[in-house]
């Protein structure tokens, strides 16, 4: 299928950007990477009338090293982050997730921004972020705003995000040295969303650890009693299940079927052995 | 309308071209540049994969405004380049392609995997490789020749872009 | 051979490859002609409907063509001559009613496809909503709103075959088992999709037809019948085409209508066909429900089967063939190569309210082949016996050849329980099973699975007559032509996507000519330039297109023979034809130089011998039975308890296809269906939901295999020449997705023989995995 018609202007800083999304028809969409909206547009599931290009503003492309966060600008590719070429604050965790990330050719293009913005239930960086206590900046006719990632999305494509906003960047604070992280992917082919995917970050150094559980039928879910228990130091296989139990039987609103509790199960519990190891 | 101007396989093309234009159809419909093949235009299959600013991208999910002032390489191109000659020969070689739907952009990716240096071990090649669908050749010899390429290339591939 | 570099036997590197290398091949959509005007249709977004009416905006009315607007269209119309057989009309675009969803209402056109999809999404129809019919076993007799209201059912055709005495069988069997299959809907899916480009040739008067197909001939016929024109006013022509697998080898409602526009718009005309098109509209394939009942001795020795088969077809027939070939086919091929006497199968086949069915590499054989080999591995461990020695067992022999099989197939020649050795040992069935022994550290279950099976190709007349086809393909032609200076074309009906044949028939003609195939075109897929043939499909062109290409090389030759042997000024037994030249005891003249005599200068020819170099020759195998390649495949697999996914960890086919033209093509054709076999076994599926919505639109849902997924695919071969064809060699095109459906499921049995779990569905999901452990777990009897 071909796009529908539309409009397209490519503005040449933030604040034209803003300004132009403050006046443009309420479908308006901006575009960055375009991976996702330009494959709607082709399925004709979108039609946004005018696209704003977004991609090379330099405000969004912008990386800050510090020495207790990273910040992404939100058009930094996953191919960057994949190849190390920005800064890592993760330790590995986020180049290791982008690599899973669609194809090479999507990764090329596809913005990190761009994904939480989407909020896809089963994509890699709301939950990679989430996991990583991540905040998200906001920008519209106001200003920046700030949010927590694990909070930014609310449901299926669904965000905080205003109508008039654009997500500028986002700020991840370092782990420390020794921090431990497990990443697992459940798909049946190379490539594709998730079956299921668990995130784990425990860094006791700074008193943190979070799992986080996505293609869960809506945001990413953080595992609250698992968590805290990872947080302990827990490593009792019966009592981290307990705990995971918990939490999921807790997420009966996502109205897992046998075969997603199953496979949500695994992942997450797989993840932790991979976090303890 | 929207003017955009932007290089093709090192040569400048000025144009006029709705937005809702895609590259791949920018590239096949108004420069005949036909090699860049189209097989679901929702970057799954791959066929459509060319470079953009030196990177593989799906021609397919690029709209050629976005394109402008960006250089696009596709099959067309690649004159001189040695990495597409070895593969051309490998390729071949080893029957490495059937229908040859696939082919142009089959090429294009293995380029950039070894000049990534991806393609060291059949794991790397094959992971390489996912986001490229071939439906003739079940993709054995397609692995065999990439290796091959890369092991001619060796170490004179520049590293990276 | 005449000559190991380029001859039969060859491993001849292909002259396709440099176009396609370059980005220089040539797909229907890269045709461009001033003037086009792209087409996109209106389709039905109903299973089943009555059209109330069909509202286009004004000032699009001359860019809309309902069925009323092209009346000079009929109804494509199967004709089978099986009794009982129905065969419902097809209007291209539909009239009164929709049958499926996707079904084409209307087709409009516009500058670019873009507009011509905004144009059919102004176009409003007004549906009267009807029940669908989408479950095949339960509604065969007949539904609350009949598909074709002609029809008391939505039997398209029921039959039965049967064989010796299944009863007594019945009563004398030691172990008795009854599993239900099912493999689900799939799509062919070929990179390239569909696509048409049409228009008028004023000078040559007339409508020329661009397809993606693969039986450009057959193509023609139809829309001359269809459109009621003659067909020396019709040209098809196939270009390069990217893929086809069989849906690409039946008349498309979507080539009719772009004729017919072609000739009452008077400029090009283009439909291109984009994958969610093509998920839903081009022909699904395989979609079978079986109930089989395996009876066996107690040392392992099948007694007879008995099955209930049946494939639900879609709301129409694809012309020519229709769909009563895939149910008989599935009950011919279901007692496999295995000698047990006593049978019975009873196949329906079913109308639906779904996408029309049509072949797709191995057609009812993979079907078959899941069944029966599932079987021998359960009559196997209901005995405590190897699957491999209960399959031996009841495998054909050498000594046994030729053998009619129960299901009335003939087997010719080979080997089949060495296939079944040599499979097992590229796997290294021993490691395997030591390494089972071991346990995975992951935690994951190993296991191996076999599945042999023999491959029907090359079948002409008898085979198509007894399947009560109307249009028989049992033959294909070529015309050899040497031009004047001695280079040479062959000009064949057969089209080739990809599998090589403008390299393997420029090797057959070499072998005959002695002349380098360099020197050699190939010439296909266009009726302007080649004599009537029937296409590429059924495993057949190697066999009749190569052994048209041998006659007609073997006819000039012996031209070139008799007219060297006149100016060599000897006898004609006297000289020989090779290397490219004629040579006699006392010199050699090259056949360049006869080409000229042949052409240039006549005068110089041998009395009685007419001018020109030019031979058609038609052929057809000495039986038309088929003859009749096989292999053993197998599997190992690694499969996760926890979360039932299943990796293939390895893949091997030691398979027999008789003398090979070009090895490295053979073993190209294997691997490419492999892994499409592995893609019905694991990946592909397209469920329809109650209300008759397909659910698989994009390659998200529909999954194709890649590389990642995939191991290497390891290849043996046996060579047993069949006597029945030109050196001795049999098609194979399809063999390599025969057999994985039941290596994998065979090999997932073997991984979780421990929990006595068994899936005997395809694909094989982790779903269905993970269900398959719990009735394990809970006793349920081994079913689906």
């Amino acid at each position: 299928m071909k796009a529908p018609a539309v409009d397209y202007v490519r503005p040449r800083s933030l604040a034209e950007a803003i300004d132009l999304l403050a006046h443009a028809p309420v479908e308006a969409r901006v575009i960055a990477g375009g991976q996702s909206l330009v494959a709607l547009m082709n399925l004709r599931l979108a039609s946004p009338g005018l696209l704003i290009d977004i991609a090379r503003l330099p405000e969004l492309l912008e990386v800050a090293d510090h020495s207790d966060a990273v910040i992404l600008g939100a058009c930094v590719t996953h191919a960057a982050i994949e190849d190390g070429r920005v800064a890592d604050p993760s330790r590995g965790l986020m180049p290791r997730a982008a690599a899973t990330l669609a194809y090479r050719a999507i990764r090329t293009r596809g913005t990190i921004g761009g994904s939480l913005a989407l909020a896809d239930p089963a994509a890699e960086w709301p939950a990679v972020l989430a996991a990583l206590d991540a905040e998200v900046v906001l920008y519209g006719a106001s200003g920046p705003r700030s949010l927590k990632c694990a909070e930014f999305a609310t449901g299926i494509f669904q965000t905080k995000l205003a109508q008039r906003e654009i997500v500028k960047s986002v700020r991840i604070p370092k782990l420390s040295g020794d921090a431990r992280c497990g990443y697992v992917k459940l798909s049946r082919k190379s490539g594709e969303f998730a079956s299921a995917l668990a995130v784990v970050v425990a860094d006791h150094r700074r008193g943190y650890s979070r799992v986080v559980s996505a293609a869960a039928n809506g945001a990413p879910l953080v595992l609250e009693d698992i968590s805290r228990l990872v947080g302990d130091g827990g490593r009792d296989p019966e009592a981290l299940r307990n705990a995971l139990d918990t939490d999921l039987d807790r997420a009966s609103d996502r109205r897992f079927d046998e075969f997603q509790r199953t496979l949500h199960t695994v992942a997450a519990m797989r993840a932790v052995q991979q976090a303890l190891a | 309308m929207t003017a955009i101007r932007l290089h093709i396989n090192g040569t400048v093309v000025a144009d006029d071209v709705p937005p809702r234009l895609s590259l791949a159809d920018f590239l096949r419909e108004r420069r005949n540049l036909t090699g860049t093949h189209l097989g679901c235009e929702h970057g799954v299959c791959g066929a459509c994969t060319v470079l953009v600013d030196g990177e593989p991208a799906r021609s397919c999910l690029m709209l050629a405004v976005a394109c402008d002032e960006r250089a696009v390489e596709t099959i067309e191109g690649f004159a001189g380049d040695p990495v597409i000659a070895a593969l051309r020969r490998t390729f071949h070689q080893r029957h490495a392609l059937q229908c040859g739907y696939c082919t142009p952009a089959m090429l294009i990716t293995a380029r950039d995997l070894i000049l990534r240096r991806r393609a060291g071990s059949e794991r790397d090649i094959r992971d390489g490789l996912a986001g490229n669908i071939c439906r003739c050749t079940g993709y054995t010899n397609i692995v065999t020749a990439i290796a091959e390429a890369a092991g001619e290339i060796g170490e004179e591939a520049p590293h990276g872009q | 051979m005449a000559n190991d570099r380029y001859g039969i036997g060859a491993s001849l590197l292909r002259r396709e490859d440099d176009r396609h290398l370059h980005g220089r091949g040539q797909f229907v959509p890269d045709i461009k002609l001033p003037g086009t005007m792209e087409v996109a249709f209106v389709r039905s977004p109903h299973a089943h409907a009555r059209i109330r009416s069909v509202s286009v905006p004004p000032e699009a009315r001359r860019r809309v063509f309902t069925a009323a607007d092209l009346p000079g269209v009929k109804p494509i119309r199967v004709t089978s001559h099986s009794t009982g057989a129905k065969s419902p009309p097809w209007p291209p675009l539909a009239t009164d009613k929709v049958r499926y969803v996707g079904e084409a209402i209307a087709a409009c056109i516009a500058p670019s496809r873009g507009e011509a999809e905004d144009l059919a999404n102004a176009v409003a129809v007004d549906f009267e909503i009807l029940d669908a019919v989408i479950d095949a076993p339960r509604d065969m007799r007949g539904s609350r709103h009949p598909i074709h209201e002609q029809w008391a059912d939505n039997l398209y055709i029921e039959h039965g075959l049967e064989g010796g005495d299944i009863d007594a069988a019945a009563r004398a069997a030691a172990v008795t088992v009854t599993r239900e299959f099912r493999m689900q809907r799939q799509s062919g899916a070929p990179l390239e999709c569909r696509g048409v480009l049409a228009y008028r040739d004023h000078r040559l008067d007339e409508v020329v037809i661009y397809a993606s197909t693969q039986t450009p001939h057959a193509v023609r016929v139809a829309l001359a019948e269809i459109l009621d024109l003659e067909e020396r006013r019709i040209r098809v022509v196939a270009p390069d085409v990217g893929g086809g697998f069989g849906p690409k080898a039946r008349l498309y409602p979507e080539e009719v209508i772009l004729a017919a526009l072609a000739l009452q718009l008077d400029h090009p005309v283009r439909w291109i066909e984009d994958r969610g098109e093509h998920l839903l509209t081009c022909a699904h394939t395989r979609d079978h429900h079986y109930k089989v009942t395996a009876y066996a001795d107690r040392d392992g020795r099948i007694l007879g089967v008995d099955a209930e088969i049946v494939v639900d077809a879609g709301a129409y027939g694809l012309w020519p063939q229709g769909p009563y070939h895939e149910a008989s086919m599935v009950a011919r091929a279901l007692p496999g190569p295995y000698t047990f006497p006593n049978y019975r199968a009873r196949h329906y086949t079913v109308a639906t309210n779904k996408t029309p069915l049509g072949p797709y590499r191995g057609v009812g054989r993979p079907g078959a082949c899941f069944a029966i080999e599932r079987l021998i591995d359960e009559v196997a461990r209901a005995l405590g016996r190897d699957p491999n020695e209960v399959r031996v067992r009841n495998l054909v022999r050498p000594e046994q050849m030729p053998f009619a099989t129960v299901g009335g197939l003939r087997l010719d020649s080979g080997d089949y329980p060495a296939s079944v050795g040599m499979c097992a040992e590229l796997l290294g069935l021993p490691a395997v099973r030591a390494r089972q022994q071991q346990g995975e550290l992951d935690g994951r279950k190993i296991g191996i699975g076999f599945a042999a099976f023999a491959e029907q190709t090359a079948h002409g007349a008898a085979e198509f007559a007894s399947r009560g086809a109307s249009i028989i393909p049992g033959f294909e032609s070529c015309t050899a032509r040497i031009l004047t200076d001695g280079s040479v074309v062959l000009m064949v009906g057969i089209q080739s996507h990809g599998q090589g044949l403008e390299t393997a028939l420029a090797q057959v003609a070499a072998e005959e000519l002695g002349i380098d195939p360099a020197r050699i075109s190939v010439r296909h897929g266009d009726t302007e330039s080649t004599a009537f043939g029937f296409g590429t499909f059924a495993s057949r062109s190697m066999v009749m297109s190569g052994g048209a290409v041998a006659r007609a090389s073997r006819m000039l030759r012996d031209k070139l023979c008799r007219i060297g042997a006149h100016l060599l000024q000897c006898e004609v037994a006297e000289v020989r034809c090779g290397d490219g030249v004629v040579a006699g005891p006392r010199g050699s003249v090259t056949i360049a130089e006869i080409a000229k005599v042949a052409h240039l200068r006549m005068d110089g020819l041998p009395q009685g011998v007419d001018p020109l170099l030019d031979a058609t020759a038609t052929y057809e195998p000495a039986i038309s039975t088929g003859v009749f390649s096989y292999a053993t495949h197998g599997a190992v697999v690694a499969v996760d308890p926890e979360t039932g996914f299943v990796e293939l960890l390895d893949y091997a086919v030691a398979e027999d296809c008789g003398t090979m033209v070009n090895p490295m093509l053979v073993e190209g054709q294997i691997r490419g269906g492999v892994v499409q076999g592995i893609g019905t076994a694991l990946y592909e599926e397209i469920p329809y939901d109650e209300a008759g919505q397909p659910l698989a639109g994009t390659l998200a849902d529909y999954l194709l295999p890649g590389a990642a997924e995939l191991p290497a695919i390891k290849i043996g071969h046996l060579h047993t020449p069949t006597p029945h064809t030109e050196y001795g060699m049999k098609g194979m095109g399809e063999g390599g997705a025969v057999a994985p459906p039941a290596a994998i499921a065979n090999a997932v049995r073997d991984a979780l023989s421990a929990l006595g779990a068994e899936v005997n569905e395809t694909p094989i999901t982790p779903r269905r995995v993970l269900a398959a452990i719990r009735r394990a777990r809970e006793g349920v009897p081994g079913h689906v």
